[in-house]
């Protein structure tokens, strides 16, 4: 179990910095940024995020809960770990990212984030077939918005899919699977257990 | 010396590529011949030990006592080249012709006949300069302050074998530093504050048999000059007279007045407090809030209260950062659970401060980059957030800190301004500008306001809104017909030379270092003070031996004053940069040898050309001019004169040579030891001879000025805007006459310059005063 997510009602009450400091990894680090924008100015993609690492890190400083974990700059990321690799104090930028992503969706803030979405078709598929069925994992997404934009996305998609088919790139029956679903089971099952464990743990500590 | 007779020899070397670039026959041909003079030698490698022993045996046989040795620069091989008793003259035929032009054309050979031909006339024209100090000059240094800069200069003056005076306005020793409850590291990590060691630093003073220490004591007066200081003391009713040979002012600094800073919630609430507040408050023990005892849990440090601000100090203290970490520190140590914010326009954190930076994020001090607007009586504040781009507010902190800006003490705020001419306290380099706020505020309640704050807030805002007085008296009252004050650059710090030779301020023999300098923290202080003792004790042993302090160090001429024709005009008087001139009671021009720095500053001023120094004079330079041959107008070879001051203008035409990078061949260059000792006698002598244009080369003028004379390079600046008119009266183009300013950096862009100006002068066409 995480520990709840503060309640700040004012701008630099350290309540959420000192939160991340604890619960993402990485986030021990936050303090020694010193907002020199160089984590900024490396992303490929930071004109398309609500706000670049920098500004990200400033806003959990200055404990803007809400505004960070809804933030598009965690489902953005690409993972090109430009910003960690370039930080002259050593910060795990893209860790931090990711971690806050995890934290978004474990606390709600990322039920309606269309990444968010995908990434849970994505991880039903694995889990439950050890591989990823694109038609499933699709199907999957696009009916997460609901049965009639489910069909309508669906349709919008038909000929590429019928084109798909007709050049032997997507199968049709049964999705395939990894031969030991048992033994997936008990690897994800296993997985958790340490999970609680290490979370546990960090608990006591 | 009127009886002494100059025998000259020319000494001619042919490597380097000297003998490869041009004819040294011919050379040899102009020293013999055409100038007649009796010995010419010359030498495959003139430095090498053969090549000095040729010239060594002329001048022990006494055929030759001023040597010309045409070879290299004559800033290189300096020590080669340098004879018991005789000086050479050096004919520069490596850097500046054989390194700098083709070789074997004609314009080649011609430029190195010239810069023979200059030599020649040069040595001449000099005679050897001698000093002969007379009287007795004392070993004892004045330090004016004792704070950490002025116990730490005094010891480093005694341990080198010196006799100091310390002499302390305050009733006791060790300054603003007796305060502090701890201090900024200075030694390796440089992570942790430290523990202040000024009490050892007064005990290692107090313990030094050659230090005496004057507290409770003022000086009233300074006469004199370099190892020859007469200075007042005044101890209560008492009034003494010492003799000092140099002087290191470390009056320090004081925080700035925070009584001004009303909307920043000083004098609002009690828990509105200074950093130097804080200070005293944290030696205290646990930091507990003035207004109700309660401990601070959430304190917020406002960086830059009343600095980078127009309306009070326009400058960056550079310190109050670090102090702020360190007291920012000092409290999460004591309680980690505090709270403690730092909110910075621009956080400085130069040098090692960088290490300290970092351990106070990794201790979780919030660092925000914002300007605060203002802080209410409630310690409600408000900000801009220049990282959010906001509006902040933060509610109700514990307390509030100020870091205060540190104001220099370049005059004494608790003498009464009238009394030493105040109005002297002026910006002369240039004049006109008006004097930065920093000095015109009234802050004669120094230490009280440190201690009581906002007891005299209505008065001093009063008085400072009402008419901007002056700060204070003199420090040292000097008795200079420039005036008592030590002169000031901008913000109320004393005048140096930044870069090149900080401590020394523009009255020789008197050195200032730690904050009234600049600002800066106790390790830089310490490591000022050290290097302004060292300047003075060489200031004390060059003034005995009637040598010039820097930059020409050990040069013994100084300018003789021709008084059978001088007019008392009082242009050496006012515009020697060093305030060497005196006047006598019929305002005759008198040289105080000893604050002279020989830059000639005096000599370029002199309307009727009677201030020279043996070997530097208005004379020999219109010689060297007029011993170059210019060509008619048939020949199309135009002549530029170029007069380049030798600290930054020649060695950067060196260094082109040395780089090989070609210029025009056209260009005759004559070293100048500063562009302020150009006179216009010159330029005149110039054109009449026939050259087509003439450059004055020499360093930045202005309030960032590059001249090692301070003042040399805008004076050239300001006559020479007067030349325009004389040359347009004489139907010569304006485009003429330049000035071009040249660092020492610079020597890539010396072709572009030369050559540039030699196309302007092509395009304009040839003097028409050629021929005549």
């Amino acid at each position: 179990m995480a520990t709840p997510l503060p309640d700040s009602s004012q701008k630099y009450d350290l309540g959420f910095a000192r939160w991340v400091y604890e619960n993402v990894k990485g986030g021990d680090q936050l303090s020694m940024c010193m907002q020199c924008g160089a984590c900024s100015g490396s992303c490929p993609i930071g004109t398309d995020m609500d706000h670049g690492p920098r500004k990200l890190i400033m806003m959990i400083r200055a404990g803007m809960k809400d505004t960070v974990l809804r933030s598009n700059t965690l489902w953005n990321c690409t993972s090109c770990y430009r910003c960690t690799v370039r930080c002259p104090r050593g910060i795990p930028v893209t860790s931090i990212v990711q971690g806050l992503a995890a934290k978004a969706v474990s606390l709600g803030y990322a039920d309606e984030v269309v990444t968010s979405r995908f990434a849970r078709s994505f991880w039903w598929s694995v889990t439950h077939f050890g591989r990823t069925d694109e038609r499933l994992v699709t199907a999957k997404f696009y009916f997460s918005f609901g049965l009639a934009e489910g069909i309508k996305r669906g349709l919008g998609n038909l000929k590429i899919a019928l084109d798909l088919i007709l050049k032997g790139r997507m199968h049709l029956g049964l999705p395939h699977k990894v031969s030991d679903t048992g033994g997936l089971q008990a690897i994800l099952e296993k997985a958790a257990e340490i999970e609680a464990r290490d979370q546990l743990g960090e608990d006591k500590s | 010396m009127s009886d002494y007779i100059t025998r000259t020899g020319v000494y001619l070397c042919q490597g380097c590529g000297i003998g490869d670039a041009v004819s040294v026959d011919a050379l040899e041909q102009i020293a013999s011949t055409e100038l007649k003079v009796p010995i010419c030698r010359r030498h495959d490698f003139l430095c090498s030990n053969e090549g000095r022993a040729l010239i060594d045996a002329d001048l022990v046989g006494g055929d030759v006592n001023q040597p010309i040795v045409a070879a290299c620069s004559p800033r290189a091989m300096t020590d080669r080249f340098t004879f018991d008793g005789a000086t050479a003259v050096r004919a520069n035929l490596r850097e500046q012709v054989a390194w700098s032009q083709p070789a074997g054309e004609e314009d080649t050979q011609m430029l190195a006949d010239d810069n023979l031909r200059m030599a020649i006339a040069q040595a001449t024209e000099t005679l050897p300069a001698s000093a002969e100090p007379e009287g007795e000059y004392s070993r004892t240094l004045l330090v004016l302050g004792a704070g950490t800069t002025g116990l730490t200069a005094a010891l480093e003056a005694a341990r080198t074998g010196y006799e100091v005076l310390l002499v302390e306005q305050q009733d006791h020793v060790g300054g603003w530093a007796n305060k502090w409850s701890k201090t900024m590291p200075h030694l390796p990590p440089y992570r942790d504050p430290q523990a202040n060691s000024t009490d050892e630093l007064i005990a290692a003073t107090e313990a030094e048999p050659a230090i005496t220490i004057l507290t409770g004591a003022l000086v009233t007066k300074t006469e004199g000059g370099p190892g020859k200081f007469t200075v007042t003391i005044e101890l209560g009713d008492e009034s003494r007279t010492e003799h000092v040979g140099a002087i290191v002012v470390a009056t320090g600094w004081r925080p700035y007045d925070a009584g001004k800073l009303s909307h920043l919630g000083y004098g609002q609430s009690t828990d509105v407090v200074t950093g130097v507040e804080l200070e005293e408050m944290l030696g205290e023990g646990p930091l507990q809030r003035k207004s109700d005892d309660k401990p601070a849990k959430t304190v917020v440090f406002v960086q830059c209260a009343g600095s980078l601000d127009p309306d009070h100090l326009p400058y960056c203290s550079s310190v109050c950062c670090g102090v702020s970490i360190k007291q920012a520190l000092q409290i999460i140590r004591a309680d980690p659970g505090a709270n403690v914010y730092i909110l910075f326009q621009e956080l400085r954190t130069p040098g090692t401060a960088e290490e300290f930076y970092r351990q106070a994020q990794e201790a979780g001090i919030v660092f925000i980059k914002g300007k605060v607007r203002s802080v209410s009586a409630d310690l409600g504040l408000v900000y801009d957030d220049m990282l959010l781009g906001e509006e902040v507010s933060l509610q109700n902190p514990d307390l509030v800190v100020l870091a205060t800006g540190m104001v220099p003490n370049s005059t004494n705020p608790h003498i009464d301004p009238a009394e030493t001419g105040a109005d002297q306290l002026v910006s002369d380099v240039n004049p006109n500008a008006p004097l930065p706020l920093a000095i015109r505020v009234i802050d004669n309640n120094d230490d009280k306001s440190k201690s009581e704050p906002g007891e005299n807030t209505e008065a001093v805002n009063g008085g400072a809104a009402a008419e901007p007085v002056l700060p204070g008296g003199a420090l040292l009252n000097l008795q200079y017909v420039q005036g008592p004050h030590i002169p000031i650059l901008t913000d109320g710090f004393s005048d140096s030379h930044y870069l090149c030779f900080p401590y020394e301020t523009r009255r020789t023999g008197i050195y200032t270092c730690g904050p009234v300098r600049r600002p800066m923290n106790m390790a830089e202080a310490a490591e000022d003070a050290a290097g302004a003792a060292l300047k003075a004790i060489q200031a004390i042993e060059g003034a005995a031996r009637g040598a010039a302090m820097h930059p020409r160090v050990g040069d013994l001429s100084f300018p003789k004053f021709g008084l059978d024709i001088c007019t008392k005009c009082r242009r050496c008087t006012i515009e020697c940069p060093f305030g060497a001139i005196e006047e006598d009671e019929r305002q005759f021009p008198i040289l105080i040898e000893s604050r002279c720095r020989r830059c000639g500053t005096c000599m370029g001023a002199c309307p009727v050309r009677t201030i020279s120094f043996d070997n530097y004079s208005p004379h020999m330079v219109s010689e060297m001019i007029a011993a170059i041959e210019v060509p008619d107008e048939f020949s199309e070879k135009p002549r530029i004169l170029i007069f380049a001051c030798e600290n930054d203008a020649y060695p950067a035409l060196d260094m082109a040579g040395l780089n090989r990078y070609q210029y025009s061949a056209f260009v005759r260059i004559i070293p100048v030891r500063c562009l302020g000792s150009i006179n216009l006698l010159w330029i005149s002598t110039a054109l009449e001879k026939g050259f087509d244009g003439i450059m004055l080369m020499g360093c930045k003028s202005g309030d960032d000025y590059q001249c090692h004379y301070i003042k040399g390079s805008g004076l050239a600046k300001e006559r020479l805007s007067k030349v325009g008119e004389t040359l347009k009266s004489l139907m010569l183009e304006e485009e003429r006459v330049t000035l071009e300013e040249v660092s020492i950096a610079d020597s890539g862009r010396i072709p572009e310059v030369i050559n540039g100006f030699v196309e302007t002068i092509e395009a304009i066409g040839f003097n028409p005063f050629k021929g005549f």
